[in-house]
């Protein structure tokens, strides 16, 4: 599912990143990569705060839309 | 001399530890992105002297915006003796991914485990000695904030600087490692250096590396082609980041022991959080930061502190009879700590200018008019508001030393991306409520380059605290002159229409020149702490140092020019002399100046804006001030201290010139030229915002110029023209006659359809950019 519709305050494993190449390579410099964990700690319209490598990664709407979590 | 330059994520306190290493007053802030330019200072107390380089925060060696280029390209390229790799202690696993990277490069390096002070206190450990094993480098612990530990890194530092160190990788995927082994020698032998780092960039098919080594990238190309892992496909760029984290997770999981509670570690991060619960809220969020925002300027600002003004209508004010009459409390109500120093220091300066002037008095007429007029006027003029601007910057300090300041901006970012900005914008936005330049540089950290050019241009708009003087000076002359409002609402409510003409451009430059995406908002948000006494001090004093060296130079040196402008006849004799009554001298005919004629020449311009034809006679001092201002924002108000001076001393007003320079506040230098011109409210509204929108100060001018692509520039001057006239001709014409607001509104409206329509048949051809 999309990072923005998980539940929050719960660990997701991630499984796919939609972004294009520059963001993505970003993304996976930060953590934010398949295999890795991430948890949503809270939603702000669309825009996230989620937990990725023990530190808050403030993301908006349409980036973290682009995380699929399972 | 040896060069050891600081290496580390955004946030993890480079800039701390090259303050203490070098003494200086860089600026640090609790929010990632805060350096942005490389630095260079000196360590001295060491055995021998080192160079060291402050670099921008990155968080991987592949630079994702403009300002991580620039740490990238140091180390490359630079060939430091040592690099100091620094390392958020309380968050290694981030932290040492590009360590990780780092190592591949063939260069002396040492580890400074910062922030060991708060690991302790979360009750941690680590075991810098097996870190130091695993990594094959020196790792120290240190605590940048308290200076513990740094004679010790910088004494390793040297000893390491001095062995060659080969790069390695942490990388253990065979298959992996034949290719950058197979590429390595490629590099080799084309003389690269550094062929480990550049032959894992290639593979990760890094943006910068696949355009210098194009040549040996059909050669990743065939080995994609052959490999398959099972999670990552041939993805190899997720498969060698993959690698690092998994590296440093599987290495270092027993080098963190929680020693007495294994608690107080997710404590702190549920204390952070709860924080965010109520600030980052999708409703409080905004209403709070704005109810923050007016309380800032309300206790800088006020002259009726908590608006109890009433209960002080028939109180005699403090210190009634001295120079410091009305200090503390006076009929409008209690002084707000902004006001409050105003006030000391002004009144401090009064009694210093009198006996200056007292002094003087026998001295020759053009001596007396050089120092008291020329140079005394301007540099009190300035004097005087530093109180207020330091205060201003101290509350900001602790905003942004607390953590907030990110929050803001993620809060911000749904808001702004309406406009066609992402929240990252803000963080320069806000620095430009203190001084445009650094503020103009920090948007380096915007990805997008029409976002970037967007920003720089509406930064002045921000408005700096070199104009405050003349929004404080024209808003008290109102309410005392016209009296009507009130001079901290005046002040705030000018402040609000910088932001609002901001945020409009920013909405016409996205749908019409700028158009494009909006680039991701992706940020680091750190865990909320208390500022830091010591950090606020550092950059409190700077910022004095800053304002200080500009009085006695740009700003005094400017006031001599006018003065001698406004004393001197175009054939270079001094204008004639003029006496009062009882035959003492009073001044010089400012009307046979050269400043009357280039002043009275330009004047008619400013007819829309309600300070040009209409004053009359003298109605080109405001013209001149503006002009000035091109130069600094102090110089507005200095200009008119002087010119007030010469206007009463050339008979246009009646007056002792003597009290004018002794008013540093610039109130009543700007009643007399209200007096002197007969300028309307409205006008004088008009003026506050020409100053606000127009061309910055010669240094952001500069900084606007150098930070601007190529060809932009010269658009970037005519945009703050052209907005500038618009703005204070719309400010001066509603406020003459209120129902032009009805076609003001009317024109927006059609302009905004005009271009809604035209975009809709024209779709941006970067839309996907």
């Amino acid at each position: 599912m999309l990072l923005i519709y998980a539940p929050t305050n719960q660990e997701f494993k991630i499984v796919k990143i939609l972004a294009d190449e520059k963001l993505k390579k970003h993304l996976e410099d930060l953590g934010i990569l398949p295999n890795g964990t991430i948890s949503l700690l809270s939603v702000n319209g669309g825009n996230a705060i989620c937990l990725v490598k023990n530190v808050r990664l403030a993301l908006d709407k349409i980036t973290a839309s682009k995380i699929l979590v399972a | 001399m040896k060069t050891f330059a600081l290496l580390g994520n955004p946030n993890c306190g480079k800039t701390t530890l090259y303050n203490s290493l070098t003494g200086s007053t860089a600026h640090v802030g609790n929010w990632p992105g805060v350096t942005v330019e490389k630095r260079t200072g000196v360590y001295k107390k060491g055995s021998e002297q080192v160079e060291i380089i402050d670099l921008p925060g990155i968080y991987s060696l592949s630079p994702y915006t403009s300002e991580e280029v620039v740490s990238r390209n140091y180390i490359l390229d630079e060939h430091p003796d040592c690099v100091i790799n620094i390392i958020d202690a309380t968050n290694l696993e981030r932290n040492l991914y590009l360590t990780t990277q780092a190592l591949e490069i063939d260069v002396p390096m040492i580890i400074a485990l910062n922030m060991m002070d708060e690991v302790k206190k979360r009750g941690q450990n680590i075991d810098s000695k097996k870190l130091e094993k695993e990594l094959g480098v020196p790792v120290v612990e240190i605590s940048a904030l308290k200076e513990e530990g740094i004679d010790l890194l910088m004494s390793r530092a040297i000893e390491v600087s001095n062995k060659k160190r080969d790069g390695k990788t942490v990388i253990k995927n065979n298959d992996l490692l034949h290719l950058i082994g197979d590429i390595k020698i490629a590099y080799k032998g084309m003389n690269v250096v550094n062929p480990l780092f550049h032959a894992i960039k290639l593979i990760e098919k890094d943006e910068i590396e696949v355009e210098m080594h194009a040549s040996l990238l059909p050669m990743v190309n065939e080995f994609e082609k052959t490999f398959n892992d099972e999670m990552f496909g041939n993805d190899f760029e997720a498969l060698i980041a993959d690698a690092r984290y998994n590296y440093i997770s599987e290495s270092f999981k027993d080098v963190v022991a929680n020693s007495s509670n294994q608690k107080s570690s997710d404590e702190k991060l549920t204390k952070s959080d709860k924080i965010d619960k109520v600030l980052t809220n999708k409703w409080a969020g905004i209403p709070i930061f704005l109810a923050i925002l007016f309380v800032i300027f309300h206790l800088v600002f006020s002259e009726n502190l908590f608006f109890l003004g009433r209960l002080f209508e028939n109180v005699t004010p403090s210190f009634a009879g001295t120079a410091y009459e009305g200090l503390i409390w006076s009929e409008t109500g209690i002084a707000s700590p902004g006001v409050f120093l105003q006030s000391l220091v002004t009144n401090t300066t009064d009694l210093l200018s009198d006996l200056v002037a007292e002094g003087l008095s026998n001295a020759p007429n053009w001596i007396q008019g050089f120092v008291v007029d020329g140079a005394l006027g301007g540099l009190f003029a300035v004097a005087s508001f530093i109180p207020q601007i330091l205060l201003l910057f101290l509350f900001f300090a602790i905003l942004e030393d607390s953590g907030y300041m990110a929050r803001v901006a993620f809060i911000l970012d749904r808001i702004f991306r309406k406009f066609g900005l992402s929240g990252r914008a803000f963080m320069p936005m806000i620095m430009g409520f203190g001084c445009s330049v650094p503020a103009m540089i920090n948007t380096r950290t915007l990805a997008s380059e029409q976002e970037k050019d967007a920003t720089i241009k509406v930064i002045p708009f921000f408005s700096c605290g070199a104009k405050l003087p003349i929004l404080t000076a024209i808003a008290g002359a109102i309410v005392e002159f016209f009296n009507v409002g009130n001079a901290d609402l005046i002040t705030y409510s000018m402040y609000i229409l910088g932001m609002v003409t901001a945020i409009v451009t920013v909405i016409i430059m996205r749908n019409t020149t700028k158009r494009g995406k909006v680039s991701p908002f992706i940020m680091e948000l750190p865990s909320y702490h208390l500022p830091q006494f010591k950090s606020l001090m550092i950059h409190l004093w700077d910022k004095l140092k800053h304002f200080i060296k500009k009085a006695f130079t740009i700003i005094l040196a400017s006031t001599i020019v006018i003065w001698f402008l406004s004393s001197f006849k175009w054939n270079f004799s001094m204008c004639s002399e003029l006496y009062d009554g009882s035959g003492e001298f009073v001044g010089y005919n400012i009307s046979e100046s050269i400043l009357h004629s280039i002043g009275s020449f330009i004047q008619p311009i400013f007819t829309p804006l309600g300070f040009g034809s209409q004053l009359g006679k003298y109605g080109w001092v405001f013209v001149v001030a503006a002009i000035t201002g091109l130069i600094a924002k102090e110089n507005v108000i200095a200009t008119f201290g002087v010119l007030a001076a010469s206007l009463i001393a050339s008979g246009a007003l009646s007056g002792n010139p003597g009290a004018i320079i002794g008013d540093e506040s610039g109130i009543s230098s700007t009643i007399s030229m209200i007096q002197a011109t007969g300028i309307t409210v409205p006008g004088l509204l008009a003026f506050i915002a020409f100053n606000m929108t127009t061309i910055p100060c010669f240094a952001a001018v500069a900084t606007a110029k150098s930070e601007s692509i190529k060809g932009q520039f010269k658009w970037t001057l005519l945009f703050w023209i052209v907005t500038s006239l618009i703005v204070s001709s719309l400010v001066y014409v509603i406020c003459t006659w209120w129902w032009t607001m009805f076609i003001a509104i009317f024109v927006a409206f059609i302009v905004g359809f005009v271009i809604y329509k035209y975009n809709k048949s024209h779709p941006a051809n970067n839309e996907l950019a």
